[in-house]
């Protein structure tokens, strides 16, 4: 059997390996993880739930519909600043969001950290923004992942 | 490719799917047990690099070069690191990610140096001619010719050599 045939060891790039990748290259983006005490399932169920989870713990949105899904590509709308609604895309899948509109850019990704654990990467921004706004977005996001973890620790305790 | 090295976060995403795997294996055939730290730096570098690659045919070429300079420079410096604690050798096997047979491969793999290993996954994983394999290491093509044949014949011997008591003949 020649080398070429043999299974070669691969390292891992989870999902939020790769988030952290992308938002290393666009500076203008704010950027968070965290490590949060419950499950990815759990985690994901909000988290990765743009219309019914992401309203629960950022600011921002306070609403959000998907308009158009065709696999992992998706189109939707939410509320935006001065009462205009804001149309993005995006690609969603389990542990993985990107998305974009002609104004903004949001990525979320979760990753396992064994059974009970799951590391997630947040990261949203504007290239409208200068470097208080995005150290003040950074901020928010901040309370958004404490907010996360909150409704996530609620969630696990509701399922036991 | 274009839109992605404008920093359109969706093509991104898409050339992510793309690259991801591709240089978790280059990293984790060369750099073992340090695979995952080299594959992120790699990983960061090309996202954050890519705006400056003029030629987009180029990008796996490209890529490619920075995943191996990582690996080699992280598996030299454990390698290094080791040598100077005196410390036992790294462990061989991370089987948590691998498929049946990567353990056997990395277990071998391992007991190369890590130029021997770029060389191998060049060539015997990444198919490159020695023309290439040498213009991505940075190497003449003779360099290549005798380090390949070193690495083939070690690794051939390590593997034999591991083979014989596995197959438990009673």
């Amino acid at each position: 059997m020649s080398v070429a045939q043999r299974a070669w060891p691969s390292a891992q790039l989870d999902d939020v390996a790769r988030l952290r990748a992308i938002a290393a290259a666009l500076p203008h983006l704010a950027y968070r993880e965290r490590t949060l005490d419950a499950p990815f399932e759990i985690v994901w169920s909000i988290f990765g739930d743009l219309e019914r989870g992401v309203p629960r713990f950022d600011h921002f949105v306070r609403w959000l519909r998907i308009t158009e899904r065709d696999g992992e590509r998706v189109r939707l709308v939410s509320n935006g600043p001065l009462g205009i609604p804001m149309r993005f895309e995006a690609v969603l899948r389990p542990g993985w969001c990107v998305m974009r509109s002609r104004q903004a850019e949001v990525g979320m990704a979760a990753t396992p950290e064994g059974s009970a654990r799951t590391r997630v990467a947040h990261f949203e921004g504007s290239r409208f923004l200068g470097a208080l706004g995005r150290w003040w977005l950074g901020r928010t996001m901040e309370g958004e992942l404490t907010t996360l973890a909150r409704l996530c620790e609620a969630e696990l305790r509701s399922r036991r | 490719m274009m839109a992605a090295k404008a920093g359109d976060v969706l093509a991104m995403s898409r050339l992510m799917d793309a690259l991801a795997p591709w240089l978790a294996r280059i990293c984790g055939s060369i750099a073992l047990e340090h695979g995952d730290d080299a594959a992120q730096e790699a990983l960061v570098q090309v996202f954050r690099d890519l705006r400056t690659l003029r030629e987009p045919d180029a990008l796996r070429a490209w890529a490619r070069r920075i995943a191996v300079r990582e690996a080699v420079r992280h598996a030299r410096r454990a390698r290094d690191q080791s040598a100077r604690s005196a410390a036992p050798a790294a462990p061989l096997a991370s089987p948590s990610s691998d498929p049946a047979l990567a353990p056997d491969v990395r277990a071998v793999l391992a007991r190369l140096a890590p130029e021997q290993r770029a060389i191998l996954v060049l060539r015997d994983l990444e198919g490159l001619s020695e023309q290439e394999a040498a213009a991505q290491l940075g190497v003449a093509k003779g360099t290549v010719k005798s380090r390949l044949a070193r690495a083939r014949e070690a690794f051939a011997k390590r593997w034999h050599a591991d083979e014989a008591p596995s197959r438990g003949e009673p």
